[in-house]
């Protein structure tokens, strides 16, 4: 945890008095729609279709047990019990109401929280990978870059107005946990020659209409210089990114426009210009860094009763086999939380699941808790002696679904029955297919698969980079669904390609079955699906689910 | 037939126009079988700008006796969420409800009449 | 006469604007002017030459500011022009013409300007602005003063607050 010091809580103060006279401005009419509402949208307050919508920031996906609690504090108070997180690490409250908002921002900043810039054109949640600080192949911890980058683009005043939103991750391991390359900057920690720490710089990746995986534009930029860099590119965006068509004003347009190269060259003629000016010192990374709270590690390898339980229970042992991963410690592990309980909804969370969460948090976890970009969580730092107790704590609170990575792992944006923007529903299809596969042993013969729904072609599912992606279209006032079959988000990204014609809703578990079918057929020893499909093509599952007579 | 809806501005309720004023019920909204009258509707509300967001007309089709939004999104947008049934005015239960649940027809999504183009 | 609103330091004052934006093709009325970048960069030096009344060039989002870089002297007012109030690009423009070109003259909002942008605006080396909802000098005064930290540099001389922890 990044602990706050007067100054960021003063600015947290500052904006949230802003938008409390703002909001009062608006309901008093002295402001039109059109001028609040990217007021609100800077916010993170949306319109949606039954309420309004409050996206709260959760930085590069921290959370400690007390801002957890006030979540639920939030959830209980102001909404209706429950929050939603999303493939952007950050949490949804779905039902609140404008007149509210000033004092939902106010009770999250009395725990340091925000909803600064989680929504507008402007930079947005910088999110890291959710194992940061325990990964073993990490090479730092990206999130003290999160943070830094976090106030830099804080209420920026040149760059609060760009063409269009502006997503950025942060990845310091070779297993890619952020999906930096589908993101409009990512940036890859790097060693450098020198042995000195820096960045590979991605530019141009994205989702939506147009997907792209992004170029590398620069290989190793010295980490002192991040901050000119981002200015650089940020500059050369907000100057020459389209104003003229919504659906083609990311940066990721411009990039494959000029081509990476050229468009490399006028960031750098930029950056030569803004020179080591623009950077932020040293000292102040090193402050933040110094900030963040270092989690109080045994050094005791032990591991208690950890293994004797796994032999003796064979939930227990599922559990961890799926969804407990090496620590860098020894005697430590990386608890995950799936919030895709079999016909849940994914990425929901009641207000008592967070305080269960909160809790075991404080207890085992060194009160550090994260959230991912497949709306999950994680406790990244139990020991090992304590991940039975963990467990028995998730279970009794039905947070213990053993599916991680697994077929049932799915990530669903909340579509059409809550989003203003969505041509169909992706919650259902999400709950059908997990239901269909619902078995733990028949998922886990399945191995690695994800499934990434959106409701529509803003892309919020990740559909783009899911092994099988589901997007939802309306043709002709229902429900359909276009399938893609091999994208990653991973470290070896990739978008999907199309299937085949678009499905009926009621089709589409169908379809998924056929797939799986598939693979288990054509698979060889060790084969992920991923694998498979990279080495067969698509055809046998084309085959598979265009070929069947209904 | 029609219906002219919105969003409540200070709570982003979905609500429907009755002579002048705003019902949160379906059932409970004035019905225009003319263009006319719904137009006139549709300039008033924009003339409460404190009051509500958007306002625009939807298409009907009857239902079990009861007016239904001809489009799956102005359904959910009269019910609430597929996902939660007890989240929404669908927790009210009763004939209505029902009636939106089982409706059919087919148009766009968006169920918009004459749907603006958002940029 | 449109109202202005002018920025010095902390203090926002309403002003009565003596300059009239004059057209391309219109003949020059004396006094204080605003023209276009394109009539500026084809007559700069008669411009420049007025014997009296003040000169102001106006850009709008696409004009590239570096055009200016080495013919600014003589001109004591650059307007810069938000179509809506949601374009960026005045913002990157004024802060190069404050910082990367030097320029001293006045730095005017003009279009569709808003109270809400007044910090922002203020940050990026504006110091004029001619709102377009009414608000007055008072106004941009408290919404430009909201905020007692910034974490970044720009074309202002606020110490981010990088510099304000070196200094504990």
């Amino acid at each position: 945890m990044y602990r706050y010091d007067a100054i960021d809580r003063a600015v947290l103060a500052d904006r949230t008095a802003e938008f409390r006279d703002q909001v009062r401005r608006r309901l008093a009419g002295e402001l039109t729609e059109d001028q609040f509402k990217p007021l609100r949208l800077m916010n993170g307050l949306y319109l949606q279709l039954h309420a309004y919508m409050l996206r709260v920031a959760v930085p590069y996906g921290s959370l400690s047990p007390v801002q957890m609690r006030a979540l639920a504090d939030i959830a209980r108070r102001f909404d209706r019990g429950y929050g939603h997180f999303t493939t952007r690490t950050n949490i949804q409250f779905n039902w609140v109401k404008l007149a509210d908002a000033p004092d939902i921002l106010d009770a999250l900043a009395a725990v340091d929280l925000h909803a600064i810039q989680t929504s507008g054109n402007c930079i947005r949640n910088v999110t890291a990978d959710p194992y940061a600080g325990a990964a073993a192949d990490e090479l730092e911890d990206p999130r003290v870059w999160c943070e830094a980058i976090r106030q830099w683009s804080s209420l920026h005043p040149e760059f609060s107005f760009l063409p269009r939103k502006f997503k950025i991750a942060v990845t310091a391991s070779p297993h890619d946990r952020t999906a930096a390359k589908v993101h409009d900057i990512g940036l890859l920690l790097r060693r450098g020659r020198d042995g000195e720490t820096g960045f590979e710089v991605i530019v141009g990746g994205g989702m939506g209409r147009t997907p792209y995986v992004g170029p590398t534009i620069r290989a190793y930029l010295p980490s002192n210089r991040l901050f000119s860099y981002l200015e650089a590119i940020l500059r050369v965006y907000n100057r020459h990114g389209r104003r003229d068509n919504a659906y083609k004003a990311r940066i990721k347009i411009l990039v494959a426009a000029l081509g990476a190269e050229a468009f490399a060259r006028e960031v750098e003629a930029e950056w030569e210009k803004i020179g080591p000016e623009g950077d932020v010192p040293a000292a102040e990374i090193e402050r933040i860094r110094d900030a963040f709270t270092t989690p109080d590690f045994s050094s005791d390898p032990s591991t208690g009763d950890f293994e004797a339980r796994r032999a003796a229970e064979p939930a227990f042992a599922r559990f961890v086999r799926n969804n407990v991963k090496a620590h860098i410690r020894p005697g430590y592990g990386i608890v995950d939380i799936s919030l895709k309980g079999i016909g849940e909804t994914p990425g929901d969370i009641s207000a008592d699941q967070m305080d269960l969460v909160a809790d075991l948090a404080e207890r085992f976890g060194q009160g550090d808790i994260r959230s991912t970009h497949e709306q999950n969580l994680v406790l990244p730092h139990v020991r090992l002696e304590h991940v039975y107790d963990v467990w028995k704590g998730l279970h009794a609170a039905g947070l213990a679904t053993p599916n991680i990575n697994l077929i049932s792992d799915i990530i669903a944006c909340p579509g059409l029955d809550y989003c203003a923007l969505a041509n169909a529903r992706a919650i259902c299809v999400a709950q059908d297919i997990a239901r269909r596969f619902e078995a733990p042993d028949r998922a886990e013969a399945i191995g690695e698969f994800k499934i990434k729904i959106s409701g529509c072609i803003n892309a919020c599912g990740h559909h783009h980079v899911g092994h099988i992606g589901i997007l939802g279209v309306d043709k002709k006032g229902e429900e359909f669904y276009q399938l893609t079959l091999g994208g990653s988000g991973a470290e070896d990204a990739a978008v999907g390609k199309m299937l085949g014609p678009a499905l009926p809703i009621d089709r589409v578990t169908d379809a998924v079955e056929a797939i799986v079918d598939a693979y288990l057929r054509e698979r060889r020893e060790g084969e992920r699906f991923l694998d498979t499909l990279r080495r067969t093509g698509d055809a046998p599952f084309k085959e598979a689910v265009y070929a069947e007579a209904h | 037939m029609k219906a002219l809806t919105a969003n409540r501005l200070s709570d982003g309720e979905v609500v429907f126009w009755k002579n002048g004023v705003w019902v949160e019920r379906l059932t409970d909204a004035e019905i225009f079988a003319d263009d006319a009258g719904a137009g006139e509707a549709e300039v008033a509300a924009r003339a409460q700008p404190t009051v509500v967001i958007d306002p625009y007309l939807i298409d009907l089709v009857d239902s079990a006796g009861f007016w239904a939004p001809v489009s799956y999104r102005e359904r959910i947008r009269a019910l609430g969420p597929t996902n939660h049934e007890l989240h929404g005015k669908q927790a009210e239960g009763g004939g209505a409800v029902e009636a939106l649940r089982q409706a059919h027809g087919a148009a766009r999504s968006s169920g918009r009449v004459n749907l603006i183009r958002r940029k | 006469m449109p109202k202005l609103i002018r920025a010095s330091g902390a203090a926002f004052r309403d002003e009565e604007d003596a300059f009239v934006t004059i057209e391309d093709d219109a003949p020059d009325p004396g006094g204080d002017i605003i023209v276009s970048l394109a009539r500026y960069l084809a007559g700069s030096e008669s411009l420049v030459a007025r014997p009296s009344g003040r000169l102001g060039v106006r850009l709008e989002p696409e004009d590239e500011v570096e055009t200016l870089e080495g013919r600014l002297s003589g001109v004591d007012l650059v307007a810069l022009a938000f179509p809506k109030f949601r374009d960026g690009r005045p913002f990157t423009a004024a802060r190069l013409l404050r910082t990367r070109l030097g320029f001293s003259g006045e730095i005017r909002a003009v279009g569709d300007v808003l109270r809400d942008q007044a910090g922002f605006m203020v940050r990026c080396g504006f110091d004029a602005f001619v709102p377009a909802d009414g608000s007055t000098a008072a106004i941009w005064a408290e919404a430009a003063g909201r905020h007692s930290h910034v974490y970044q540099r720009a074309a202002d001389a606020r110490a981010p607050a990088f510099v304000e922890r070196q200094g504990e």
